[in-house]
């Protein structure tokens, strides 16, 4: 036969086949038998149509288990028959079917091939046999997988147990095996007669099928702008953190996520095209269509439950979700266990990590260098140090101000001269670090066909932390399961997580001072331990009110934060009639958190805590979402109609207890319980609910597969939204064009796909205070305005500040006081929604029969009647303030990702490259008056027109070098010799607050990420680095490096100093007493904070299937090792270790050293 | 199944929810809408607006005005771990308040007050619903809303004397009007009178006294109230000079103070400790207290936290922040001469250290030892060896010096006292008014009348309790631990003329209230701020080298300026201050 004949064959299988795969999404009909060899031989037929084969084939399908294959693409397909039976077997229906028809079948397995009757096999005896076993890339068994031999006719389908038998091959063939959703494999035959095949799926094909939001859609058919992450491709990355979001990292463009080193593994920061509200910009996340803003839900979950995740990004792709969708939408999908035909399959991963944060520490100077340091800045401001630091040090100098000489500095022998307390010279990050070790362990037993299918699995992190006495552990579980009853037109089934995490993590000192920072400037001179073992403070003057972080840090070691959550849904679906399906899904989101803040009595050089505390806060959340859709799909030849209708509500309520005692004879873990405690006590609590009430609909339509269209439409009603305003409509509408399936391209080979999309919608933010809306008086006992909601104030203090509303009137100095009412809130009945409109175009590209890939977006959006609440003047009085809708703001940007596949697809040798790069630029357009002086600016120069994130500051321009200098200079208070010379912009001669400026933006412009991904043999190597370009970020050793901070550790840059004789400098001449202000917004500390970083490299082997066979169970082994935060590169004016750790009150982002293996059954 | 009734399933299962509306109303739990007035909510408005004077913030002070008058004045440095340790205080210290966007204490004072105003305001509000007949007995209404209109009319007196031009808020105004109240909108004098006119009501309409003794009475209007006149006597322009003294108002101080005094409600503690010291609360010399209070239920209790930053750091009884020192200046100011009287020329020609001031060094008025912690004294009347003062619990005397602050605080182990963090709150009232100010506003009026001759005997009865209040001060073995020396005023140990006399009040006022913080308005009030300041700073910046480029400008540092926030809040509305 002619090499072409084989095409039509090809294109026949795959079209059948694809029907049944997107059959067997939509319409998940199975049952809990378990595949046996006999399956469907028995089971007799009920089938009442008049309609084409094709149709009936379908039909077969859907109510049988049956699959079919077709040899050709059958002219049969089309033919019109009339069939009516009643518990009739398959072979009688087939023998109907095919009657007169020229072709026959066979029935192998559960797999029904058709094939001419004419087709005679031809027996040559020169011609020879191969047979053979296809499995997938876990191991377990691919039935039904053609396998052809190249260039004829001759082919079969591989059974139950993947295996396949072909005869009559003749010389120097080539089998060719292919499978929808898998890689098609070509091997040559040569002389082997056993050829054993490893089918590898397929990235993300264009006919992938993927969730979009109370649906599914091709791939193919997208026209918002959604990235897909299969979670199959993310083995490879370390999950060290336990955190799932930790493995989207660079894989999606436009998703920003920032970190640090808290062994919780918890982002900072997640955002999706940058920041577009004033208030709340996380995300929204839809687990298996149940909504949550909990990021910890999504964080929790084990890789190897994820199916996959999908990012919509753009308002038209994400405004289904309407109210709460404006900051995109994640939604994620888990397995459940269905594409397993039949087996069960056990995978396990562990991995063991080590967690160092070295390479991130400040460096800075011992003691005796400190007090070199100190008696500089001293004798610079004409003060004797020895008033400032004589009972730390000993100066001998010259005691000359106008020439200081300085001959030796000694440190006394004991802290504040408690001969108990031998001066220390403490390296504090040294003492407050270690190596954190993690171990994370999961295991997924899956299993069942498309009838029922069933997932558990478990996991369990443990993370012993990198600061002392900090741990983190989390047992997490999952059961999925589903079944479908009456052929089929019910399904029914169920997601559930749970959770249970428990965390001790790093704290604050008694002056609320948290330890990383601690570790990093407390005084050198002050040591661990006393002579008699206690843990050493400062004692005597010169010393900071400070502790020591390592004590702070044991003190709290039974401090702990239990999570737990369920999260999950019940579901039916319900398919009536073909293309009609109705889907019910209940789903809860519960979450229970219990604190226990334990505060031991203690002293530490002259600072104690006298009377101990226990703080039990426990709080529920629980959000009840019902929502029913109804999907129906329509093909009137070339155009193709899929309809959604549906309904949604959501509720949520929250509650909170917090009890509080003191006194506590004694102090062990187990005695910390409230009735233990015998003095003052209180306790109090809240309660919020809320409720959303939703109506939507969407409907898609495809004209031959070329040009797309989707329209939504949803109404959601919120119970935080004022009476006027309460409902909103969030509109959306895309367009598609497959130019690539048009004929006129069909020349042009290279281009294997290509598709324009674009799309507007409008989307919404429901983020503000439950009762937003209403004017509120409340009792307020005796509050401080650390407990009081919206009392806007500065956090540390507000531990300290009465706002309460009982008054010692008796004036009986203790016991119950009457009390009164105070308002907190102001009515705004015409409190309405904040909305975002975007636009988004983008173009999705395949090259070189899809070895490139890619796509780019271009959007714009404006997000308006932000939701804000502006401070009043005081005046109006207390609890004035109100939720307006006031402020505008816009965003652009863009964001490209190419990925390259190399090597031949069977060679020893492949590889993949891909890249991505983001931008966007966000800009406040309207903001009212009264609340500016809440963003950077001045008087002068407001935000409006820059990004919320913005940099305001002085621009510095170097130092004085002399009086003359300063005498030239504008006036500027607290200018002199040695000191910071800062720009007068506005040239009025004087520096102000009007000679500041916007610097830059604390967001990157851009952020790009490159991953390498490589295979020889057995062997896999994946690097991975991200990095982002123009960013302004505040670089906080320079704090250390270039300024003397009296009651702090110093940086050894310090020595480098401006003085009289070293001109030459950048650092500014010693200080104690900033007269200057050098410490305001500059860009001295604002500077280029873009970097570089390499932040995963593993490398993994596969051990051969040959080897795992003497091993018997195990059907894949790899074992990996990896490397996390490798190597960075920064700015030129980063002086830092680490870019990314702008703040030192957190733990840095550690390197890891981590190994594992993965092993499936 | 039957699939002809799929449809009704579906339509029932989604109209089950139509009734949107009933699922979307939810009510607000723990909270109450605005409604009808009962004299049980309208009581409960009025305690909340006696707490609101005592929401007292670390940052936002209410009630003691160490940050403002003390500081600001000769009294007190800042203290602190150098000057960069809350350093809008350090600017204040400095008259260095036109660096901008200072947002901490004397904005948050601002917020609190007129947050207290509300909470008055809207005690009247509700009171004003009312009649008569819906209290028992009927004439309590009234003396509720003279309690509110005292509240209110003290929280504006506080705010004159600290801003000067402040919009007057009453509870006739809607939110909207006060948007529209400017800072100015009244005249100096007239804004005196209408906060005179809350005291004046709250004088004819309360009772000599109260059944709770938080309440306040009679009184305790007509003394605040001639506190208000003697302050709006001294007439000032709008650059704070004080023109003229009125002589009209100074006779209605003499009037209401006499009324105050002739009550006989009031006396001087025995000794002068007693003002200071836990166990004394609304004792026979408190005329106006705020109320704190201790173990009563609250998450923190209700307690003073506005000295929390005030202990002697390096003590391991106390614990933190060594802020709000004595000055030289004032240390040398209670030295006093063979005769008895302080060294009213040549006080500040010396630089007294702990090392002067023993049982055998310079004589001294006693209410140094009530004043002043400084090394080997006894510290808060307590002569065990823990409490003896030392050097080392000084937090940064290269800047600020040894002497720490003592009124304020009580002994680390009194049972006032709760450690919150590094800070330590206390259950001690805060006394607004005291008898001895009473007595020393009559004194000043009658000096300024010309009618000196009636003041010496009220100076001489704050002379001879100071004299007799050695009882707490002395050490173990009981010595004092000063050379204690104190006369009265006789007419030749100092020629009673109507300057000296004024000078020797002055001098009183100063020693009696040393760091309760009355001095820096005391010195606004007289029109002598900025003369006696620059000669303060000018002779103390060659002791504390931190004060060298302080300077103070008249006309402009009398005041604080105007937050800015609050301008910006009302576009401008609002008038700065001049001079900012």
């Amino acid at each position: 036969m002619k090499k072409t004949d084989c095409i039509p064959f090809q294109v026949g299988l795959k079209k059948i086949l694809r029907i049944m795969k997107i059959t067997a999404f939509i319409v998940f009909i199975l049952s809990m038998q378990v595949y046996a060899k006999s399956f469907g031989q028995t089971e007799k037929l009920n089938l009442s149509m008049n309609s084409t084969i094709k149709d009936v084939i379908e039909r077969i399908e859907e109510v049988s288990g049956y699959r079919f294959v077709l040899k050709y693409n059958a002219s049969i397909l089309d033919k019109k028959v009339d069939v009516k039976y009643t518990n009739e077997s398959i072979e009688r229906v087939l023998d109907d079917l095919l009657k007169e028809t020229g072709f026959t079948y066979k029935i192998v397995d559960r797999y029904i091939a058709i094939r001419p009757v004419n087709e005679t096999e031809v027996i040559d005896q020169q011609q020879k046999s191969v047979s053979g076993k296809v499995i997938d890339s876990s191991g377990i068994p691919v039935p039904g997988v053609s396998v052809v031999v190249v260039g004829t006719t001759n082919g079969t389908i591989t059974d139950g147990d993947g295996g396949y038998s072909i005869t009559n091959i003749p010389a120097n063939a080539t089998l060719q095996f292919s499978f929808v959703g898998m890689k098609t494999q070509m091997v040559e035959v040569g002389n082997k007669t056993s050829i054993n095949v490893t089918m590898d799926e397929e990235a993300i094909g264009l006919d992938e099928v993927i969730a979009v939001g109370y649906g599914t859609q091709k791939k193919a058919d997208l026209t918002g702008a959604i990235s897909v992450v299969k979670m199959e491709s993310l083995k490879s990355v370390s999950l060290s953190s336990g955190n799932s979001m930790q493995a989207l990292q660079g894989r999606v463009p436009g998703l920003y996520i920032e970190k640090t080193g808290s062994p919780t593994g918890a982002p900072s920061r997640i955002l999706i095209r940058g920041v577009n509200t004033l208030g709340d910009p996380n995300p929204l996340y839809i687990i298996d269509g149940v909504p949550t803003k909990r990021p910890e839900v999504f964080q929790s979950l084990n890789p190897g439950s994820i199916e996959s995740v999908q990012v919509l990004k753009d308002a038209s792709a994400s405004s289904i979700y309407g109210a709460r969708a404006s900051n995109g939408v994640i939604i994620v999908t888990t397995n459940n266990g269905s594409k397993k035909n039949g087996e069960v399959s056990i995978q396990y991963n562990s991995n063991f990590s080590m967690q160092s944060e070295k390479n991130q520490r400040f460096k800075m100077v011992n003691a005796e260098d400190r007090g070199k340091i100190l008696w500089q800045a001293s004798v610079n401001d004409r003060v004797n140090p020895a008033d400032g630091y004589g009972a730390i040090y000993g100066f001998d100098w010259n005691n000359d101000y106008n020439n200081p000489v300085l001959n030796k500095v000694t440190v006394k022998p004991f802290v504040g001269g408690d001969p108990n307390v031998p001066v220390g010279d403490t390296d504090w990050q040294a003492e407050a670090y270690k190596t954190g070790y993690v171990t994370n362990n999961d295991i997924t037993i899956s299993g069942g066909n498309d009838k029922s299918s069933a997932l558990l699995g478990m996991g369990y992190i443990k993370n012993t932390g990198m600061m002392k006495y900090t741990n983190y552990d989390r047992i997490s579980a999952r059961l999925n399961a589903q079944t479908s009853v009456f052929q089929g037109k019910i399904k029914v089934g169920m997601n559930t997580q749970m959770v249970s995490s428990n965390e001790t993590l790093q704290c604050p000192d008694l002056g609320s001072s948290p330890t990383p920072g601690l570790a990093i400037n407390l005084a050198p001179t002050i040591p661990m331990y006393t002579l008699t073992g206690e843990y050493a403070g400062p004692i005597g003057s010169g010393y900071s009110d400070r502790n020591n972080p390592v004590h702070m840090q044991y003190l709290n070691r039974w401090d702990n934060t239990n999570r737990t959550f369920l999260f999950g849904n019940v579901f039916t679906e319900i398919s009536p009639m073909k293309n009609l399906v109705f889907r019910s899904t209940l789903g809860i989101d519960y979450s229970m958190v219990n604190n226990k803040n334990i505060e031991q009595r203690f002293t530490e050089g002259f600072i104690a805590r006298a009377v101990n505390s226990l703080r039990n806060i426990n709080s529920n959340f629980t959000s009840v979402s019902w929502s029913n859709t109804l999907n129906y799909k329509l093909d009137f030849g070339q155009s193709k109609v899929a309809v959604l209708a549906g309904i949604e509500s959501v509720g949520d309520n929250f509650k909170d207890i917090t009890a509080y005692k003191e006194g506590f004879a004694v102090q062990t873990e187990e005695f910390f319980v409230l009735s233990a405690g015998t003095a003052n006590g209180n306790s109090f609590g809240t309660a919020q609910s809320s409720r959303l009430f939703s109506q939507f609909g969407k409907v898609e339509y495809a004209f031959s597969d070329k040009y797309l269209a989707t329209a939504t439409l949803r109404r959601d009603g919120s119970s935080r939204f004022g009476a006027n305003n309460r409902y909103g409509l969030f509109p959306a509408a895309t367009l598609g064009w497959r130019i690539s399936a048009e004929p006129f391209m069909a020349n042009l080979t290279q281009i294997s796909n290509l598709k324009l999309r674009a799309g507007a919608g409008r989307v919404g933010n429901q983020d503000v205070g439950s009762f937003a809306s209403l004017g509120l008086y409340e009792p307020r006992y005796g509050a401080t305005a650390f407990e009081g909601a919206g009392i806007p104030h500065v956090g540390f203090f507000d531990q300290y500040r009465n706002v309460g509303t009982a008054y010692d009137i008796t004036g009986s100095n203790t016991g119950n006081l009457p009390s009164g009412f105070v308002s907190v809130q102001a009515a705004n009945p015409s409190l309405r929604w904040e909305s975002t409109k975007e636009f988004n175009i983008g173009l999705d590209f395949g090259i070189f029969n899809n070895k490139l890939i890619g796509a780019f977006d271009y959007f714009t959006r404006e997000t308006s009647d932000i939701l804000i609440r502006p401070p009043v003047a005081s005046a109006v009085g207390e609890g004035q303030l109100q939720f307006l809708n006031g402020a505008t703001k816009t965003n652009k940007g863009w964001e490209l990702s190419l990925s390259y596949a190399g090597g031949k697809r069977d060679a020893d040798f492949t590889y993949n490259i891909s890249a991505s790069a983001g931008h966007f630029k966000d800009k406040i357009t309207v903001l009212p008056e009264e609340v500016r002086t809440g963003y950077p600016g001045n008087a002068e120069q407001s935000i409006i027109g820059h990004s919320e994130l913005s940099v305001f500051g002085y621009v510095t321009d170097g130092l004085f070098q002399n009086a003359a200098e300063v005498a030239a200079h504008a006036s500027q208070p607290g200018a002199a010799p040695g000191r910071i010379r800062y720009k007068d912009l506005n040239g009025d001669k004087k520096v102000d607050a009007l000679d500041q400026k916007f610097i830059g933006t604390l967001l990157p412009a851009m952020e790009y990420s490159l991953r390498i991904e490589l295979n020889y043999k057995n062997f896999d190597l994946a690097i991975f680095g991200s990095g982002v370009a123009g960013k302004t970020g505040y670089c906080p050793y320079i704090q250390m490096n270039n300024f003397v901070r009296g009651r702090d550790n110093a940086a050894p840059g310090l020595f480098n100093a401006w003085s009289p004789s070293n001109t030459n400098s950048t650092i500014p001449a010693l200080t104690l007493s900033d007269n200057n202000s050098e410490f305001r917004t500059s860009d001295y500390f604002m500077i280029n904070a873009s970097y570089f970083k390499l932040r995963n490299i593993s490398l993994g082997y596969k051990v051969p299937a040959s080897a795992l066979k003497k091993i018997g169970v195990v059907k894949e082994l790899r074992v990996y090792a990896m490397a996390d935060n490798v190597f960075w590169i920064t700015s030129k004016e980063w002086q830092g270790p680490d870019p990314e750790r702008t703040d030192v009150n957190t733990i840095p982002i550690p390197r890891t050293i981590s190994f594992g293996v993965n092993v499936s059954f | 199944m039957n699939y002809k009734n799929f449809g009704r399933i579906l339509i029932i299962l989604a109209f089950s929810l139509a009734s949107c509306n009933d699922y979307l109303d939810t009510e607000p739990e723990g909270y109450i809408s605005a409604g009808n007035s009962t004299a049980e909510s309208a009581n409960g408005l009025v305690i909340a607006a006696y707490a609101g004077i005592a929401n007292d913030d670390m940052i936002g002070p209410m009630t003691s005005m160490w940050v403002y008058g003390s500081v600001r004045s000769d009294d007190a440095y800042k203290g602190g771990g150098g000057v960069g340790d809350v350093a809008d205080v350090n600017f204040y210290e400095q008259y260095n308040l036109t660096t901008p966007s200072q947002v901490w204490m004397g904005a948050y004072t601002w917020e609190n007050f007129y947050a207290a105003i509300s909470r008055a305001n809207a005690a009247l509000r509700s009171l004003n619903e009312l009649k008569d007949e819906d209290f028992i007995p009927s004439s309590l209404r009234k003396i509720r809303i003279a309690e509110a209109r005292f509240l209110r009319a003290h929280s504006h007196f506080v705010m004159k004397q600290i801003f000067k031009n402040i919009p007057f808020i009453d509870e006739t105004l809607s939110n909207e009007d006060i948007l529209k109240t400017k800072n100015n909108q009244l005249t100096n004098d007239q804004l005196w009178n209408k906060i005179g006119d809350d005291f004046k009501y709250a004088m004819d309409n309360l009772p000599e006294s109260q059944p709770e003794v938080g309440r306040v009475n009679k009184y305790a209007a007509t003394a605040y109230l001639a506190k208000l006149r003697l302050y709006q006597a001294y007439e000032q322009d709008a650059s704070n000079k004080v023109t003229g003294i009125t002589a009209a108002r100074l006779n209605e101080v003499v009037t209401l103070t006499q009324s105050v005094i002739a009550s006989g409600k009031y006396r001087l503690q025995p000794d002068f400790a007693e003002n200071f010291l836990d166990g004394f609360d609304n004792g026979p010399e408190s005329v106006f207290a705020v109320q704190f209070s201790i173990s009563d239920g609250t998450s923190a209790g209700r307690l003073s936290f506005v000295t929390g930053l005030n202990y002697p750091t390096g003590a391991s009884q106390y614990g933190c922040c060594g802020f709000h020192q004595p000055s030289q200046s004032l240390v040398n100011a209670f030295a006093t001469d063979a005769a008895g009287l302080p060294k009213f020329n040549t006080f500040n020609n010396v630089e007294l250290s702990a090392a002067d001031i023993t049982p055998k060094g310079v004589t001294v008025d006693p209410r140094i030892d009530h004043t002043v912690g400084m090394d080997g004294h006894p510290y808060k009347y307590r002569n065990d060896a823990a409490y003896i003062f030392k050097n080392g619990w000084v937090r940064d005397p290269g800047v600020y010096g040894f002497f720490q602050s003592m009124k304020e605080q009580q002994a680390a182990d009194c049972s006032c006292y709760k450690k919150l963090g590094p800070f330590m709150g206390t259950s001690k009232n805060i006394d607004i008014i005291r008898y001895a100010d009473v007595l020393l506003m009559q004194a000043e009026a009658y000096i300024e009348l010309g009618q000196q001759d009636k003041a010496m005997p009220l100076i001489n009865q704050i002379r001879v309790r100071a004299a007799s209040s050695t009882g707490r001060t002395k050490f173990a073995d009981g010595t004092p631990p000063s050379n204690y020396k104190i006369a009265q005023y006789d007419g030749v140990n100092l020629p009673w003329t109507k300057e000296n006399a004024r000078m020797a009040l002055q001098w009183e006022r100063r020693l009696e209230f040393a760091m309760e913080s009355p001095r820096f308005f005391d010195l606004v009030r007289w029109g002598i701020a900025e003369p006696t300041l620059n000669a303060y700073l000018a002779k103390e910046k060659t002791r504390r080298a931190f004060l060298g480029s302080a300077k103070f400008t008249a006309g402009r540092d009398e005041y604080f300026p105007i937050p800015q926030r609050e301008i910006d809040f009302t576009k401008g509305l609002y008038v700065q201050n001049p001079g900012y």
